[in-house]
């Protein structure tokens, strides 16, 4: 049977090919106006070659995918987590200079509460912790406030020259009061972040650091490189870093988005169900995961308001192709 | 706008675009309130397209088993049913459409493959792709039309 465009010989085939991939991308890049949608509708009506052009080229966009999901380009495996480094994970702001004398400590001390606040004795450590489906606010004794996600560990200690949190597997929202005397420093990961006031989200997960801010600047430098020129993240943009890598990666982003998960709320556009799954797994009691590379490498983009877990599946079968199984203690999601 | 108008277009049947109109209204209906998009009209026709492209993936994914592709040539975007056991021809053509995709991708400028792997790849948007390597965002659009134009021309 064929497609009518290969049994079409006409010169013109190149020209169509070309036009239908400028409509394809044009139509992608969210600039698209209801005018555009109309010209290409015309478009496609002028000539049945015009629609088989444009489906070849979707079916060109999908098949892709596998390609992807083998390797990419420089045949490093790309995991389903990886393919969207954007949305959250976290990084860590680093404010510099100050800090290069006093650097150690904290690196390796996971000490469980002495007491907090007491400055004056030099180093007060207060470990805090979230279960699975729980989050926590925490006001610190320098009026800092700190809104953890679920499944997440961080490590506090106010110290008389510096701030220091050093954060694990964790999630949190950080509002910093300013103290220019006491710099705010967080380690995570492989990276170190200096903040001196500031409002933003800082994820680390896995091995990814991601890093929005939604009030001021945020400065970070890997921890190894203190005298390196800091990566400066705004108001509205994210970082992200994978731990061992030289480089990070800053992007314009959506703070509404990433901040989302403090009021309730999980908003994905076009992410794997793999983060999906991850998500729901730190904010209920039961794991939830996907059931194969099938399952955890389709796309969802939509907000899930996270009520509880059994509506919250609910929603996600409605929205997605996706089958929700219960299996003993866990949630298992397959593609549909 | 007609929506269903512009859908049993691009799926030449009546039935399915109703059907897909129907979808893109509960996919809406799902999102809060506080979301605000901005050009409603523009936004639903390209949440049926993403739909479209999801059911096609769909399709070509049930059809697919032990990673052999179904040959594009058989698989239509429309309506049509599609065998779910790929023959070993097409399991061969398929696995030579992938690697003659791998290679064409190998082709294109470098600054191109950039572009083309952070967008379809890594999930950027265009402009998120241009923020990051400091091009425009026609600029971006034109890397991404010369590569789909590429590929396109490359595949049997």
């Amino acid at each position: 049977m064929g497609l009518m465009i290969e049994t079409n010989e006409n010169l013109n085939d190149g020209r169509v090919a070309e036009v239908a991939a400028g409509w394809f991308v044009r139509l992608q890049g969210e600039v698209a106006t209801a005018d555009d949608w109309l010209a290409f509708e015309l478009w496609l009506q002028a000539s049945s070659e015009h629609a088989q052009a444009y489906e070849r080229l979707e079916g060109l966009w999908i098949d892709l995918e596998y390609a992807s999901l083998a390797k990419d380009l420089e045949g490093r495996p790309i995991t389903a987590a990886r393919q969207r480094p954007g949305h959250r994970r976290a990084s860590r702001a680093v404010r510099r200079r100050v800090w290069m004398g006093a650097i150690s400590a904290i690196a390796a001390s996971v000490a469980v509460a002495v007491g907090v606040g007491v400055w004056s004795a030099g180093i007060a450590t207060q470990t805090y912790q979230t279960p699975a489906g729980r989050t926590q606010d925490i006001t610190l004794a320098d009026g800092t406030r700190i809104q953890m996600n679920a499944a997440s560990k961080i490590t506090v200690s106010l110290g008389r020259d510096a701030r220091r949190v050093q954060m694990a597997d964790a999630e949190a929202v950080f509002d910093v009061t300013h103290d220019a005397r006491r710099p705010f420093l967080i380690s995570v990961g492989d990276q170190q972040v200096r903040v001196v006031g500031t409002e933003f989200n800082l994820r680390h997960r896995a091995d990814l650091v991601d890093l929005t801010v939604r009030r001021g600047v945020v400065e970070v430098r890997p921890a190894n490189a203190l005298d390196a020129t800091p990566r400066r993240v705004a108001v509205g943009q994210e970082l992200t870093h994978s731990t061992g890598d030289r480089s990070s990666f800053l992007r314009v982003s959506d703070p509404d988005q990433v901040f989302a998960w403090t009021h309730g709320q999980l908003i994905y556009r076009d992410q794997p169900l793999l983060d999906v799954a991850a998500d729901l797994s730190r904010r209920f009691a039961t794991p939830v995961r996907t059931a194969d590379a099938q399952a955890a490498a389709l796309r969802f983009s939509g907000v899930l308001v996270t009520d509880n877990e059994p509506d919250v599946l609910r929603r996600l079968e409605a929205f997605a192709p996706v089958r929700v199984e219960r299996v003993g203690a866990e949630i298992i999601l397959h593609h549909r | 706008m007609d929506l269903v108008r512009f859908f049993t277009l691009r799926l030449r049947s009546p039935a399915a675009a109703e059907d897909l109109v129907q979808d893109i209204y509960l996919r809406l209906s799902g999102l809060a309130p506080s979301i605000e998009i901005q050009n409603l009209t523009a936004y639903l026709y390209r949440l049926g397209s993403n739909l479209m492209l999801d059911r096609l993936r769909g399709e070509r994914r049930s059809a697919n088993r032990d990673g052999a592709w179904l040959d594009s040539e058989t698989t239509r975007v429309g309506s049509q049913e599609i065998s779910a056991e790929p023959s070993a021809e097409t399991a061969i053509a398929a696995r030579q459409r992938l690697a003659l995709l791998t290679e064409a991708l190998k082709e294109l400028s470098p600054q191109t493959q950039r572009v083309f792997r952070m967008h379809k790849f890594a999930g950027l948007s265009h402009p998120e792709v241009a923020a990051a390597i400091g091009i425009s965002r026609s600029a971006v659009e034109k890397h991404m039309m010369i590569a789909l134009k590429h590929l396109l021309a490359r595949l049997p």
